[in-house]
């Protein structure tokens, strides 16, 4: 730890005086440390023992560093350099164990192992009295309530581990001022196409995020990875017209270099924008699709398919939406009606659908543990059509007498870990986009995902694209914008046809589940695919 | 806990600080504590549960400093804040962030200035800032004993779903400035959602409340109404694909407005050229029936405050009356930059929200806090109902967005719960619940209201900061589309 360096002389005045009045000055936190807490977490955890009826503790304490800035319309709107320390403390305790949570950001002043020993303690004695408070009610009504249960986790290998973060250019090397000038450049490129692009917006973020995992079980896991991610926004209007609108992401769980041109586009940022601010004023001058009443061929491409997944394949397999748990806020499973009657080992795909969720490959879903120190495992969702197995965390295992795959995680350490999508793809095919375009007698190219809106139990969806194409005798002709596809999933799902080999991940940084809602980064994405939908259109208002 | 005289003196003496820096010409120090306590409701009668399955909090303080700083030609602004130190050494790690990140901005006016005095004061409950981890456990069975007590009672004893939460948030904040702002704020929010079913059935119910005090909430009476309304829906038909005239209820009103009409009405979707009302400001948007107004000073509701995060007393900002556009939300920054000679924006919403929470490490946006909607003749619900002689109550909607961007106003969502077909301007049959989805426009939905009822409810929807005090709106001709065949 060190007294923050950059510093104004009358600040440092200021602070020299504080310090001689005896006033605490804040420590810079930085993700280093890590190193120097780390005793205290385990020590609080070691007396944890003490507690009568405490079955289990875990406690994560999360750094993430970062710079950031932003630029609309080549003028700079605002950057920044800062660094927040969070801990979230998991206890299971009671009779009838049950869960009590507590978790909160830490300032530099409290870095200290001592001023954070004893915040920390104090975390502990809330989660252990809520915890007891819920295991006494839940004592209580059980016998008007017999599906009332202890917690049961399922057992996994309580692991010691370090992980660094990986980076060619290390986001803390870079000056904010240049992650302002690239805001500011690329921005006032994308308005200053002309008049008929109003507004242009560039957001980048780079840093390292470093967590630590440790459980009464004894499991104490390191992990670090670094995130950059550029985020852009254009609209574009004909005079009088209805504006067209893009909004997309660049990143990866890597250093500056995303932004330079290592990432799945395999372009800078400045070129990644400029490319999608000219694709949204060509939409400007492009017909409104018209809506269908009845299915036609589609033909998906994979920026689409990385929504499509999300929504009809990651979030239906995730076990806690299947048990029930997310029913009041992101809605349940169509998979799963109860343990006996359930779509598991049914087909519920056409048979050249195979999709898996895969935290050891790269992109945003990418880890080695999840937030329980579980370790992470390639989870076969749908094989040949058959739905295999659910995203699972430990309690969730227990219940569906199950292994635990490790797919749990939590946006900050002070939230409570949730069931969440990794990398979650559609598997490649061995059919060439070309290919399966040029089957198409009578069908239409839906071009890079939007919005999506999605049934209660993901049964049912309609998701936007960015372009439609209609497909005439196997060419692509006439260009559509405001377009879309509806369908039902498992109809959707059956109907494939055609599976293509050009499979890509895509980063999705804005998954939103839980209560109060955390947003979660994963990967999504796929191979080009061929079904049937109903198309969507824009209804004058 | 951090009480608002801390947070008071630490502003106050980090403007005394800040005045005295090189280049400040202007300066705001704002410092909030908050709590977010939720308590998670999870019972399956045929999985094993928790029943509550985690009562949680967060919590945090900090400091957050805006300065505008002049050295040669352009005046320069910068942000910087600190996590829990409210001390004069939070203030100088603050404005060190400031400094170092300053930058010029050609849109950037100046600081807010003081307007007007408050209307609320010592509107939260000292209770709640008080209340024991026992007692928040002890809400949260009281939400699921409230729906399980009402399936037991019918005799509804399997395939039960119970779901939600009570949540409670504590806040204080204080702010002062070079500009002579000086003030503190202090509220207190309780509120429960409770979503129970009879999975077998199909069916699915809503119950909620809401209150500032805790003498007041009853999550008991939300798990009750929740179950209550589930039953009602037993028996639910499909209807084919087509155009009906529909009442909205109070949660896909609040979902509506809370999702697409109000972040169409800030002056953000302005800024972002992303609103279907750009440059109709004056001019006819909705049927003349619909008047819609953020109002953040009335007594009681649990969206009020009695001043911003950027310390503007809170108060009625008109948005829509009778059917004409008549005003954007607007924070400090963007109510100066789209000033005209013709147009003025009061910038009352300029708020930290983050999860709830007013966050020391946010700038000021713009967010609503209690919306209202109101009708220009407003009806009873019964007579509501009687201007359908063929068309569907909907009760619960869910996900709903824009599908081609806020401007084009095209929305889809499906109505997942509390529904029902109506005839001759009676309810005849439940609707079933995940079979129908809206497709539509927003600006076709606030065109072809033909009622508005007179009965308003405060009602909440999952992940929006505000409060929308609804009453049922009847609209003419929406799309509706029959979805889901293969689940039955």
């Amino acid at each position: 730890m060190h007294i923050d360096a950059d510093i104004t002389p009358a600040a440092t005045t200021i602070q020299n005086k504080e310090r001689k009045r005896g006033i605490p000055i804040a420590n810079r936190i930085k993700t280093e440390l890590i190193d120097t807490l780390r005793e205290t977490v385990v020590k609080v955890i070691r007396q944890t023992g003490s507690l009568k009826d405490c079955r289990y503790v875990d406690v994560r304490l999360g750094i993430y560093e970062a710079k950031y800035a932003h630029a609309e319309n080549g003028k700079a709107k605002g950057m920044g350099e800062d660094a927040s320390l969070s801990f979230g403390i998991r206890m299971l305790a009671g009779e009838i164990s049950a869960w009590g949570f507590y978790g909160q950001p830490v300032g530099g002043i409290e870095a200290g192992p001592k001023s954070f020993g004893k915040i920390l303690d104090l975390g502990v004695r809330k989660a252990y009295a809520r915890a007891i408070a819920n295991a006494n009610k839940k004592a209580e009504l059980k016998p008007f309530a017999s599906s009332l249960t202890e917690v049961t986790l399922a057992g996994t290998d309580a692991r010691k581990d370090t992980l660094h973060s990986v980076f060619d250019e290390d986001p803390r090397s870079v000056p904010v001022k240049e992650i302002l000038a690239l805001c500011i450049k690329t921005s006032g490129a994308m308005h200053g196409i002309g008049k008929d692009v109003p507004y242009a917006s560039i957001d980048v973020q780079t840093g390292i995020h470093r967590e630590l995992f440790c459980s009464t079980e004894g499991a104490c896991i390191d992990q670090a990875h670094a995130l950059t991610q550029g985020t852009i926004t254009v609209v574009a209007q004909r005079a009088g017209g209805v504006p067209e609108i893009c909004h997309d992401y660049l990143g990866d769980l890597r250093g500056w270099e995303v932004l330079q041109g290592k990432n799945i586009y395999r372009q800078s940022l400045a070129d990644f924008a400029w490319m999608r601010a000219h694709e949204t004023l060509e939409l400007t001058e492009a017909e409104f699709l018209p809506a269908t009443n009845e299915p036609v061929v589609v033909v998906t491409n994979p920026h689409f398919n990385a929504l499509l997944v999300h929504e009809i394949v990651g979030h239906p397999t995730e076990a806690d939406r299947a048990l029930k748990l997310e029913t009041a806020y992101a809605g349940r499973s169509w998979l799963l009606r109860d343990l006996q009657d359930n779509e598991l080992g049914k087909q519920i795909a056409s048979s050249l659908v195979n999709a898996y969720s895969d935290p050891c490959v790269n992109g945003y879903g990418h880890y080695k543990y999840d937030a329980e120190g579980t370790p992470a495992k390639r989870v076969n969702l749908i094989e040949n059509g058959v739905f295999r197995e659910f995203m699972n965390g430990r309690e969730h295992a227990a219940i569906l007498k199950h292994r635990p795959n490790g797919s749990m995680r939590a946006t900050e350490s002070h939230d409570v870990p949730l069931v969440r999508m990794t990398n979650t793809v559609f598997a490649n095919g061995n059919k060439s986009p070309a290919e399966i375009l040029a089957e198409v007698k009578d069908g239409y190219f839906i071009v890079n995902h939007r919005i999506p809106s999605i049934s209660e139990s993901r049964e049912n969806f309609r998701i936007s694209a960015q372009k439609v194409y209609k497909i005439e005798s196997g060419k692509i002709t006439k260009l559509y914008r405001q377009g879309g596809i509806t369908a039902d999933s498992k109809d959707f799902l059956m109907n494939i046809d055609a599976v293509g080999n050009d499979f890509s991940i895509f980063p999705i940084p804005n998954c939103g589940k839980g209560q109060p809602m955390q947003t979660m980064r994963v990967g999504n994405g796929g191979p080009t695919l061929r079904s049937r939908a109903k198309l969507t259109g824009h209804r004058a208002g | 806990m951090i009480d608002t005289g801390m947070l008071r003196t630490c502003v106050r003496d980090g403007i005394d600080f800040l005045k005295k820096q090189k280049d400040v010409i202007d300066a705001e120090v704002f410092a909030s504590w908050n709590e977010h306590i939720t308590v998670r409701i999870n019972y399956t009668s045929d999985i094993p549960c928790n029943g509550i399955h985690e009562p949680k909090s967060t919590q945090g303080c900090g400091i957050a400093v805006r300065v505008v700083f002049g050295s040669g030609k352009e005046t320069k602004v910068g942000f910087g804040s600190s996590s829990n130190n409210i001390t004069p050494g939070g203030v100088v790690e603050a404005f060190n962030k400031a400094k170092r990140n300053k930058i010029y901005d050609p849109d950037f006016v100046s600081l807010p200035a003081p307007v007007g005095k408050a209307v609320l004061e010592n509107y939260h409950d000292p209770a709640v800032f008080e209340i024991s981890d026992e007692t928040i456990v002890h809400l949260g069975w009281q939400g699921l004993k409230g729906a399980l007590g009402e399936y037991n009672q019918k005799r509804f004893r399997t395939s039960i779903i119970a779901g939600g939460d009570i949540t409670i948030i504590k806040e204080r904040m204080a702010i002062a400035s070079t500009k002579g702002i000086d003030d503190f704020d202090e509220s207190t929010i309780l509120t429960t959602n409770i979503t129970s079913m009879i999975e077998r059935e199909n069916v699915k119910g809503t119950g909620w409340n809401t209150s500032t005090h805790v003498s007041h909430f009853n999550p008991e009476e939300a798990g009750r109404e929740s179950a209550e309304r589930a039953i009602k829906t037993i028996g639910g038909e499909r209807i084919s694909s087509g155009t009906y005239d529909v009442i909205f209820g109070r949660q896909p009103v609040a979902d509506l407005f809370a999702n697409i009409v109000i972040p169409a009405l800030s002056l953000s979707s302005v800024n972002a050229t992303d609103t279907p009302f750009l440059g109709k400001l004056g001019q006819m948007v909705a049927s003349e029936l619909l008047t819609v107004y953020d109002d953040g000073a009335i007594k009681g509701a649990i969206g009020s405050k009695k001043i911003s995060c950027e310390g503007i007393p809170t108060g009625r900002t008109d948005l829509i009356h009778n059917g004409f556009l008549v005003g954007f939300l607007a924070n400090n920054y963007l109510s100066k930059k789209f000033a005209s000679k013709v147009a003025s924006f009061v910038p009352r919403n300029g708020f930290r929200f983050e999860k709830g929470k007013r966050s020391h490490t946010r700038q000021p946006g713009i967010f609503p806090t209690n919306i209202v909607i109101e009708g220009k003749e407003e009806v009873s619900g019964r007579s509501l109902l009687s201007k359908l002689s063929n068309g569907i109550y909907i009760g619960r909607i869910w996900y709903t967005y824009p599908m081609n961007g806020l401007a084009a106003g095209d929305f889809t969502s499906t109505i997942i719960a509390d529904s029902y077909v109506v005839k001759g301007g009676e309810i005849v049959n439940p609707l079933r619940p995940n079979t129908v989805r809206i497709n539509s426009n927003i600006m076709d939905i606030i065109r072809k209201i033909i009622a508005i009822s007179n009965d308003k409810r405060q009602t909440i929807v999952w992940g929006s900061e505000e409060v929308v005090h609804t009453p049922e709106i009847a609209v003419q001709g929406v799309q509706l589309d029959n979805i889901s065949d293969f689940i039955g």
